[in-house]
């Protein structure tokens, strides 16, 4: 590689984060440590009925017997659980605000700052959000309109006070609470997060968005959101994520369940922007997250696209468990990883239904001294006839001191059933660069524009809204301008 | 002097390509390069336009009174060089338009002009395209992307009439052409041409010489200027072939 | 009977227990396996087979009563049959073979760097019984063909092969394992490509169904070296196939191919392993399997690409066809790189024959089955036509003629 590519890429590297700020605001917090007394305090906050508590302290009964999955391309010290905070809210945040007079000035300047404006005047068109602070759900907007239709968004407390019939039947359905360590954890502990359903036959009108802010210290952010898109319904999710600098690391783990019946479609998107730790590698956000969808009727959809740029360890594989007859499981996967980040990240797709199909589109960049895996599985079971899965994943390597892996299984049960799996690693291309340079594009321009396009295939599937954005972010996680 | 090439001797990868080759282009005029195979003419091409895998021996490169070698590629191509590739590359998921956009926003900002905005610009491309007969459709498309062979130098000079260069590089652009498209890029050409600017043909066969008529013709062999003259060379070459120049 | 016990009462016949440093040696593998729990769900290479079956064995082995070695001095080719994993030594101007020695023990344990726990491995070291060393002498270009026999019934076999192609050697190496009786083979082929030297080794593995064959190879080149394998395997027993290779030195390639033909309960593991560790080297790993009634298959293939290793080139491909509803295949290949400028690909995939183009050739008037044997035979016609030893080709032909006659 040349001088001058290397020189970018220096600059690159220094990349800093632009969502780094505290907003400095009193908080609320039991003791650190995790026991039950700790479980006990956050369903006494929440306000729930019993049966919740009882789910909470199975889950962490069995979390106590588990061990963390190991077999992740991953390096990180021991998870010490007991020093952790668990929950943390702005002081007077007992009851969520019923509008935005109760919401101190600071927090709604934060979300402001964030690009997320609550103020009703200024909200984003054609999106409604929930945004999460710490452990607690801060403000619905377009409750009333969506309310028109009959959907119910709004946060998972909120749900399990006023829907129990629904959390009783759907909570842990995708994801159980002992599927493993992470889940098990996040189970006994989950502290807010958003909830969604929609009717039968009802297409949501508008983008529902609900965007995670972890600020105080020391504090894990353990969000649970659950969508059930009922028979012929349709509903696009995005989910976005930001902290501040902190030099300690942060842990989170979500889990998200999705369940689309006969004949709906669940799309659910995320920008995934979590202080990544600065370019010696210290601080950032562990990254542990869940995230499953049930296809459980005919002909039903579920569609994951994510980018993933932040986050010191990242640890996610949005999954589809195909069921109905003819349904659609999709992945489309954008991670670039710089400095001493590391991502091991993919996708599980298992066929049990007659003519299910799916679709996995993955890119990996990495730069700097990072390591970026893409790990996925496609397994067709016995009975899925006709199943079809296609895949194609392709890593990016920018400079010579990061690693990019490719980690597929593939499991075939039927012989009617057909996988393609396509697979490359390569660098950046130096006759595209030369190229670009020719028509007078700097060497920085012409590394994002090509980056950019090798995204391409992924970021178009991000709703229009946040498509824009997404590529500005594709071109800040490369560029060292943005401060 | 417009362009002022003096002794110029390049090697790659330890073999001498070029040896101290000379040749000056004044504003207003169309030279044509003609030589064998491995002559040297597209690592003229390319070291003109700054690829980095060259290394120079010896001699100099003036450029409108900028010595070429303090500027990189891209600012090369800012003050008005533009090559049109042998072998454009393709640049999946790299759309057409913004590309080209940002093309001319670079030139025109180092020219401290204003920059264009989004709706002009997609009329001046537009226009640009329907003049070389390129249809609309395909500027939706990824930079030389799936293009055939003909499409590739069509959108080659598409780019070239939109960034407007002061002298411009065409690297064997009728290679793998036919007539049909053969008749329309060397048509976009001729219509560019100004008094202003200059052109710099690298061919290998005299028929791309049939529709442009260069003001001079130089004959490349073994990586220096053999015979330069006017265009009755072009004819020779074609009678003759290389033979006896070599 | 268990490992320990197998150990102690066999301790004589088992080759170097004389050894201190062996028997130490052999004493850490043994606390390997008496720890080991064989978590079966973290580890992949265990998938499909009941390895209780290969720990709780009873140890067997004769000593065979005759083994030759033939030169054939006009076309520079040898023909080897071993016996029960032993051959007679035989030396001349061009090669040498002898018994696997003491100094060849340790070999593939310190190399080992590819895998550190592999339980096959670890028992062929425990109760090595048998095995030999060939050396191709400098700048040599030779032939040998190496008919592996067990004479005997119920045979624990563990047997290790030390193959050396010096400088500037060239070598085609044909090896055939055609076993009827119900004995275990464990082969370990420790193979090294000194600089400038070419290696092109073809197993035909076909044995029935009794029979058990674990085969495991590690080759490193050299400089300017290549090492090319071609499995070949029709077996009805259990075959494990598990081959690496580690590109050492500066333009050395390794080609690891095979194809395997599974019908009624039978499994087979296959898994190769390229590390590249210097610039500008290739690598080509290819596996193909047609899989009929229940059988069962896996493939495991890498491609790791050191820091250093720029200008690596490393493709993998790995396909599957299933006859059977009953049939599985599983897959996984894996790319490790930690270069930049590399060009490394891997494509897979699994499924039934084509139906279209079946209708198409019913449509020419083909029957159905006769267009599922024309397909099979396309699906693995590039590795058939790339064969050039005419030798190998109608062997192979037979054979293929043979599975596909059951194919219904």
């Amino acid at each position: 590689m040349n001088s001058e590519t290397l020189n970018t890429l220096d600059n690159y590297s220094k990349n800093k984060y632009k969502y780094g700020f505290v907003t400095d605001i009193d908080n609320e917090k039991p003791k650190k440590g995790l026991n039950e007394d700790t479980i006990k305090f956050i369903s006494f906050k929440k306000n729930e009925p019993e049966w919740m508590l009882d789910w909470r302290l199975k889950a962490f009964s069995k979390w106590k017997k588990m061990k963390e999955p190991k077999w992740a391309n991953l390096n990180f010290p021991e998870i010490d659980y007991q020093d952790i905070y668990y929950y943390s809210a702005p002081k007077g945040f007992d009851k969520k605000p019923k509008d935005l007079s109760e919401v101190d000035p600071k927090l709604i300047e934060t979300y402001n700052k964030l690009g997320i404006p609550l103020e009703e005047q200024k909200v984003l068109a054609g999106v409604a959000v929930d945004v999460v602070f710490d452990s607690v759900s801060v403000a619905t907007t377009y409750k009333g309109e969506l309310e028109k239709l009959g959907i119910i968004f709004c946060s998972i407390g909120e749900a399990i006070q006023k829907h129990p019939h629904l959390i009783k039947k759907y909570l842990g359905s995708v994801i159980p609470a002992g599927d493993h360590s992470f889940s098990a954890l996040n189970s006994a502990v989950f502290t807010d997060g958003s909830f969604v359903y929609i009717p039968e036959g009802v297409k949501c009108p508008m983008e529902l968005s609900t965007y995670f802010r972890i600020n105080a210290e020391n504090t894990g952010q353990f969000e649970r959101t659950l969508i059930i898109a009922d028979k012929g319904s349709y509903v696009s999710y995005l989910e976005g994520c930001t902290a501040p600098k902190r030099d300690d690391n942060q842990l989170h783990a979500a889990n998200v369940e999705l369940i689309a019946l006969e004949d709906a479609e669940i799309k659910y998107s995320t920008v995934q922007n979590w202080y990544p730790g600065d370019e010696d590698g210290k601080g950032g956000i562990y990254n542990f997250v869940t995230k499953r969808g049930l296809c459980a009727g005919k002909n039903s959809k579920i569609s994951w696209t994510q980018v993933e740029t932040g986050s010191a360890i990242t640890w996610k594989y949005p999954s589809c468990i195909l069921k109905g007859d003819n349904s659609i499981g999709e992945f489309y996967s954008v991670a670039i990883t710089n400095n001493f980040q590391q991502a091991d990240t993919g996708t599980k797709m298992t066929h049990i239904g007659k003519n299910t199909k799916s679709k996995i589109i993955s890119k990996g960049i990495s730069l700097g001294k990072s390591q970026n895996t893409y790990r996925g599985e496609v397994s067709f079971l016995r009975k899925a006839d006709r199943a079809r899965n296609y895949t194609q994943c392709d890593s990016l390597l920018v400079g010579n001191k990061c690693g990019a892996h490719t980690v597929p299984y593939i499991d075939s049960k039927n012989n009617t059933a057909v996988i393609e799996h396509e697979a490359s690693t390569s660098k950046i291309n130096e006759d595209q660069l030369y190229y670009c340079r020719q028509r007078g594009l700097s060497h920085e321009e012409a590394v994002s524009l090509i980056v950019n396009g090798f995204c391409k295939q992924v970021l178009q599937e991000l709703p229009m809204e946040f498509a824009v954005e997404a590529q500005k972010l594709v071109s800040i996680s490369l560029e060292g301008s943005v401060g | 002097m417009f362009l002022e090439i003096k002794d110029l001797s390049v090697k790659i990868e330890n073999k001498n390509i070029l040896k101290n080759l000379n040749l000056n282009i004044n504003k207003g005029e169309v030279h044509a390069i003609m030589g064998p195979n491995g002559s040297g003419k597209s690592t003229l091409a390319n070291v003109l336009a700054g690829k980095e895998d060259y290394e120079i021996l010896n001699g100099k490169i003036n450029f409108k009174e900028n010595n070429l070698f303090d500027l990189n590629i891209e600012e090369r191509a800012q003050e008005g060089m533009f090559l049109a590739f042998q072998y454009p590359v393709e640049i999946p998921g790299v759309n057409i338009t913004p590309f080209l956009h940002s093309a001319i926003n670079s030139k025109r900002k180092r020219m401290k002009e204003e920059e264009i905005d989004n709706l002009s610009f997609a009329k001046l491309l537009k226009s640009k395209a329907s003049d070389l007969g390129i249809n609309i459709d395909m500027l939706k498309r990824s930079v030389n992307t799936g293009f055939s062979g003909g499409e590739k130098k069509r959108y080659e000079i598409l780019q070239m009439s939109i960034l407007n260069p002061d002298l411009a590089i065409l690297d064997e652009t009728d290679s793998g052409l036919d007539i049909d498209a053969l008749k329309i890029v060397t048509d976009g050409v001729n219509k560019l041409k100004t008094k202003d600017n200059s052109f710099l043909i690298i061919t290998h066969y005299q028929k791309l010489l049939d529709y442009i008529k260069p003001d001079y013709v130089h004959v490349m062999v073994n990586g220096s200027i053999v015979k330069s003259g006017s265009s009755e060379i072009a004819a020779e070459i074609e009678n003759d072939g290389f033979q006896k120049f070599q | 009977m268990n490992i320990q016990d197998n150990y102690q009462i066999n301790k004589k016949n088992i080759f170097f227990s004389e050894n201190e440093n062996i028997r130490n040696h052999r004493e850490k593998l043994m606390n390997i396996f008496e720890n080991d729990r064989f978590d079966k769900k973290n580890n992949e290479s265990l998938k499909n087979i009941n390895l209780e079956n290969f720990l709780d064995f009873k140890y067997k082995y004769l000593v065979p009563e005759e083994t030759s070695v033939i030169n054939n001095n006009h076309d520079n080719s040898y023909s080897i049959v071993s016996v029960n994993g032993q051959c007679t030594s035989f030396k001349d101007d061009k090669i040498e073979i002898t018994k696997i020695l003491e100094e060849d023990y340790n070999d593939f344990s310190k190399n080992n760097t590819i895998e550190k726990n592999d339980h096959f491995v670890n028992l062929n070291s425990l109760f090595l019984n048998c095995g030999f060393k060939i050396v191709v002498k400098k700048n040599n270009n030779i032939k040998i063909k190496i008919s592996n026999i067990v004479a005997d019934d119920d045979l624990t076999i563990f047997q290790k092969n030390n193959i050396i192609c010096e400088e500037g050697s060239s070598l085609n190496l044909i090896e055939e394992y055609e076993n009827k009786n119900n004995s275990t083979s464990n082969i370990l082929n420790v193979i090294k490509l000194e600089k400038s030297s070419q290696l092109n080794h073809f197993l035909i593995q076909d044995n029935s169904p009794s029979h058990n064959l674990i085969i495991t190879s590690h080759s490193s080149c050299k400089k300017d070296s290549s090492y090319t394998q071609k499995i070949y395997n029709f077996s009805e027993g259990y075959v494990r196939n598990f081959h690496f290779s580690e590109l050492l030195e500066i333009n050395s390639a390794a080609d690891l191919q095979g194809i395997f033909f599974l019908k009624d309960n039978n499994i087979s593991n296959n898994k190769t392993f390229v590390k590249h560790l210097a610039e500008d080297c290739k690598s080509n790993q290819v596996y193909k399997g047609i899989l009929n009634d229940r059988s069962k298959a896996t493939y495991f293939s890498n491609t790791h690409v050191d820091q250093v290793a720029q200008k690596t080139e490393g493709y993998q491909l790995s396909k599957g066809i299933l006859l059977s509803d009953n049939a599985s295949y599983f897959s996984k290949p894996e790319l490790k790189i930690y270069a930049d400028d590399v060009k490394c690909s891997h494509g897979s995939t699994i499924g039934p024959i084509d139906e279209n183009a079946i209708f198409y050739l019913r449509s020419r008037g083909m029957s159905k089955i006769a267009a599922t044997k024309l397909l099979i035979s396309s699906f693995i016609n590039e590795e058939l036509s790339s064969i050039d030893e005419e030798q190998i080709s109608e062997i192979i032909q037979k054979k293929l003629v043979r599975y596909l006659s059951k194919v219904k």
